[in-house]
Parts: structure tokens; C-alpha cells; sequence
């Protein structure tokens, strides 16, 4: 096999159909532990909230219309190696999210952030938010793309923690997460999910934190055993709260949490929360060296 | 626990009956507005200039929706709650102008509950995210004002049919569901970690 044949690339109808597919249903795993949730829910009302999120997702599908009013902002996260011709990648998903907002799949919802102005179509500055993650030795091309609700990021959090702040039990970390939970409240459209990132420096422990919770199935199990523990163990907290879905009261309020962490300096310890609402419209695909596809998350487009 | 059925415009006492934890079904006339339109109303008021819809009894729905434009007229698409938490700082002025209800999500604060209590008015928590399904509800879209301002943030009025179920989650009482969870939270938490 020549050099050029080995070569991987994303074409324009993936990525049209991956924007389209992703505002119009949430992803398989979401959806079900939602479903799981509305049938654990012992509080009246919150069901009843989880009842119409269910239906509304049904809803959407069956009309292709958008699940939620928002589209949120969009992320496109490309995991490449040496082979993959990225190209077209910032200009065609620049083109077809004009095209899905002219199609009234996505409201046009990018605005300036001085001037507020709208240009109406959902282009602007460095939108959308790409990260590319190049990975020697890569052979195939994941492209994952995410509508992050931003009710959800009025609940995000970040402090640079001291050792003395984090504890020796971490217990500052998970009071600092906890109290994130109760300010936040009913704000980022729960049953959240909730990304934690640990460690680097701001900007990495906020990637991170979004990163961990965009791109991450909702039910795995973190390899890292320590903290796999660790995100059980603030979730099961985080409910134990009772705030329940919409937060006015329930057993669910945060259907996962997942931690990505980097190392860090002995001086600091980094640690941003992000809030992601139930909505969780995202979908990736990879792509084979030989051309074939295979879906990684969300639904068959 | 009582069901209501409401239609615009709504009495000061119809609302004054409500009670955290009662259900809402709301017929007629609604308005949005979010981040913006308070802005600009708050501009127009200290200006003493005339708003473009009546607010004296009516219902301000925190919402952006989709619209679409079908043989020139705009058609609703979707629409659900924004995140109230940012309309805040207008409280006392949407107290003000008889607004009766405030439809949205996550709830408001003590300025708000404040002026629920003065001014006799309600919040009413809608399903987050639930956009196709509310947007059902929306059975004609009547007015656009301050399109300039973009989809989300231009002031739209039209007409509802049962739409809800709504949750009333702050009353005219000084009674937030929102605060009693925040604070039941803060000493759970605090009983954990010392």
C-alpha cells in the first residue's frame, strides 16, 4: 500500500450528518440512564419531569425537529496520528452549522460577546470550538461532535485548590464539588451529568472537565480505579442531596460524573466542574483506515 | 396540592391562591423575554416610553424559541425554559409592571421572591428541555418585537393552549422550592464534611 491510500479523512456528509443527527436525539447511553432514573424516581413530580423528557425525546425524533430550544455551543473534538488529513475539517463544519441553523435544526444562538449582536446563522470567532488531540501512531480518525447546553455552564465552577484546601482525604475537593451541586440547583436542566478536571493548569483541568463529560460514554467505569471510586462516590453524594430532576426535589439529579485528570505542579492543584444538562446531543464516528466507519457515540447516522 | 387552569390575563388573586408544590395549565397570551428585552425594557421604562405589549397581568415565559417562516408568517418550531437565575436583576421591575407570572427554569432569588410577595406574583418551573413537547402547546405565534436583538432575545407573544403541566416553585408567599432544597443541601453537606 502507497503512503496516499493510507491516508484518512472526514467528508462533508459525515459531518453534515452528525450535526444533524446530534441536535435532533440525545445519545443511546444518556437516554437510557434517564429512563433508569424515571423508573427509580420515588418523588411524584421529578417523574413526572422525566416522563415529558422522555417523551419530548421520542418527540423530536419522530418530527426531526431540535430536542431542546437551545442548541447550547458546539464542540468538535478530532483524535488523529500522523495519516489524517484534517483539511477540510474547520471549514466544512463552519458551512453545514449555517446550513442546519437555515434549516431550523439549530437556533442561531452565537452572539458577539462584547456587542451581543447576532449574525443569525451561528457563525462567529473561533466557532465552533475545535480540539485537535493529535496522537502519534494513530492510524484512524475519530471526530466527535457536542452541543453543550449553557443554561449548564452558569453552573460551572473553578478554584486552584492548595495541598491544605484539597485535604489528605480530598475532602475539600468534595465539598468543593457538593456545594458546586447546591448552588447550581435547578439551573443546568437536570438530571446532569457533571465532568470534574483535576489537575494541570486552569485551562487544562477546564478542558478536561468538559472533555471528560462530552465525549465519555455516561455509563463506563474510569480504568483508573482510584478514581473510578471517586466518581461513585460524588455521585452517590451528589444524589444523596435530594434536588432531583429540574432541582425542585427528587433521587436523581446527576445521572454520571466522570473525572479526567492531568498531573500538576506541587504548588497547586487545579479543579474545574462542569455542568452538562440531561440534553446530551452529541455523536462521533471513527474512521478506519480502509474507509469504513464505525459509531462511537450516539446514534447510527 | 391543587391543579389550576389559568388563562391571561391573570387577577392578583388568582395568583395569591397559589402554593409551592400546585400545578399550572396555562391558556392565552404569553411573552418572552430573556437577557436583552429586560435590558431594553428597563432602558424604555427610565425613559418613560410605552412598551410594545401589555404587561399589567400577563405572563413573562424565559424562553428562546425556533421559529420558522412558513409563507411569511413565523411558525413556532420548538421552545422551552432558559435558566431564570439571569433576569435577577430585574425583579423589582417586572414586580412593577404586574407581570403575574414568570415561567422559566432553575429558579430565582431572594429579590425575586421579595417582589413575588409585594407585588402578588408566581414562578412556575416548566420541564428543561422538554422544547418539542411545550412548543406543542403554542398554538399561534401574534408578534415579533426586537428581532434585531436575534431569535433567542427578540420579545415574541402568541397564544397557548393548556400549556404546562407548570410547577409552581415560588409563590407569593416567600415560599422557593429552589431555597428550601439549597439550604436542606448546605447542612447535609456540612454535616459530611466538617
Amino acid at each position: 500500500m502507497n503512503k496516499v491510500a493510507n491516508r484518512v479523512s472526514v467528508g462533508k456528509g459525515i459531518i453534515a450528518s452528525l450535526i444533524r443527527g446530534s441536535c435532533t436525539s440525545i445519545s443511546p447511553d444518556v437516554f437510557e440512564l434517564l429512563k433508569k432514573a424515571r423508573d427509580r424516581e420515588s418523588f411524584a413530580e421529578s417523574a413526572s419531569i422525566m416522563d415529558c423528557m422522555i417523551d419530548n425525546v421520542k418527540a423530536a425524533g419522530e418530527a426531526w425537529k431540535p430536542v431542546c430550544q437551545s442548541p447550547g455551543y458546539p464542540v468538535v473534538y478530532v483524535r488523529f496520528g500522523e495519516n489524517a488529513d484534517l483539511s477540510n475539517i474547520p471549514g466544512d463544519f463552519r458551512e453545514e452549522l449555517v446550513s442546519a441553523t437555515k434549516e431550523g435544526l439549530l437556533r442561531p444562538s452565537i452572539v458577539h460577546p462584547l456587542t451581543r449582536k447576532n449574525p443569525g446563522d451561528n457563525s462567529g470567532v473561533n466557532v465552533p470550538n475545535f480540539e485537535f488531540q493529535f496522537e502519534p501512531g494513530r492510524r484512524d480518525l475519530e471526530i466527535i461532535v457536542s452541543f453543550k447546553g449553557c443554561g449548564a455552564e452558569l453552573g460551572n465552577v473553578f478554584k486552584t485548590m492548595t495541598t491544605a484546601e484539597l485535604k489528605k482525604d480530598y475532602s475539600g475537593l468534595k465539598k468543593l464539588v457538593l456545594s458546586a451541586v447546591a448552588e447550581a440547583g435547578g439551573k443546568p436542566c437536570p438530571p446532569t451529568g457533571i465532568g470534574v478536571g483535576i489537575g494541570g493548569q486552569m485551562d487544562q483541568a477546564a478542558r478536561l472537565s468538559r472533555e471528560a463529560i462530552s465525549t465519555r460514554n455516561w455509563s463506563d467505569i474510569n480504568p483508573d480505579p482510584m478514581l473510578a471510586d471517586l466518581e461513585a462516590e460524588l455521585l452517590e453524594k451528589i444524589n444523596a442531596l435530594g434536588l432531583g430532576a429540574a432541582g425542585i426535589g427528587g433521587d436523581t439529579y446527576c445521572l454520571a460524573l466522570k473525572i479526567g485528570m492531568a498531573s500538576t505542579h506541587t504548588a497547586i492543584c487545579p479543579v474545574a466542574i462542569n455542568f452538562h444538562c440531561w440534553v446530551a446531543r452529541r455523536s462521533g464516528i471513527r474512521i478506519l483506515e480502509d474507509g469504513r466507519t464505525e459509531i462511537i457515540l450516539g446514534k447510527e447516522v | 396540592m391543587s391543579t389550576y387552569n389559568m388563562t391571561v390575563p391573570i387577577k392578583e388573586e388568582d395568583v395569591r391562591k397559589l402554593k409551592t408544590g400546585d400545578i399550572v395549565f396555562l391558556s392565552g397570551r404569553v411573552n418572552t423575554s430573556r437577557d436583552m428585552g429586560h435590558m431594553k425594557i428597563q432602558s424604555m421604562l427610565s425613559n418613560n416610553e410605552t412598551l410594545p405589549f401589555e404587561p399589567d397581568g400577563g405572563v413573562i415565559f424565559h424562553a428562546g424559541p425556533v421559529v420558522v417562516k412558513d409563507d411569511g408568517q413565523w411558525k413556532m418550531s420548538v421552545i422551552g425554559p432558559t435558566t431564570s437565575i439571569r433576569m435577577e436583576p430585574y425583579a423589582e421591575m417586572v414586580g412593577s409592571m404586574g407581570v403575574r407570572m414568570i415561567i422559566g427554569k432553575g429558579g430565582m432569588a431572594d429579590g425575586s421572591l421579595k417582589a413575588y410577595n409585594q407585588y402578588g406574583q408566581v414562578y412556575l418551573q416548566a420541564p428543561p428541555g422538554c422544547a418539542v413537547i411545550l412548543g406543542s402547546y403554542v398554538k399561534k405565534i401574534e408578534n415579533v418585537q426586537w428581532f434585531e436583538l436575534g431569535m433567542p432575545e427578540a420579545l415574541w407573544e402568541f397564544e397557548v393552549e393548556n400549556f404546562g403541566p407548570l410547577i409552581v416553585t415560588m409563590d407569593s408567599h416567600m415560599g422557593s422550592r429552589y431555597k428550601d432544597l439549597k439550604e436542606k443541601s448546605y447542612s447535609l453537606i456540612n454535616s459530611w464534611y466538617s
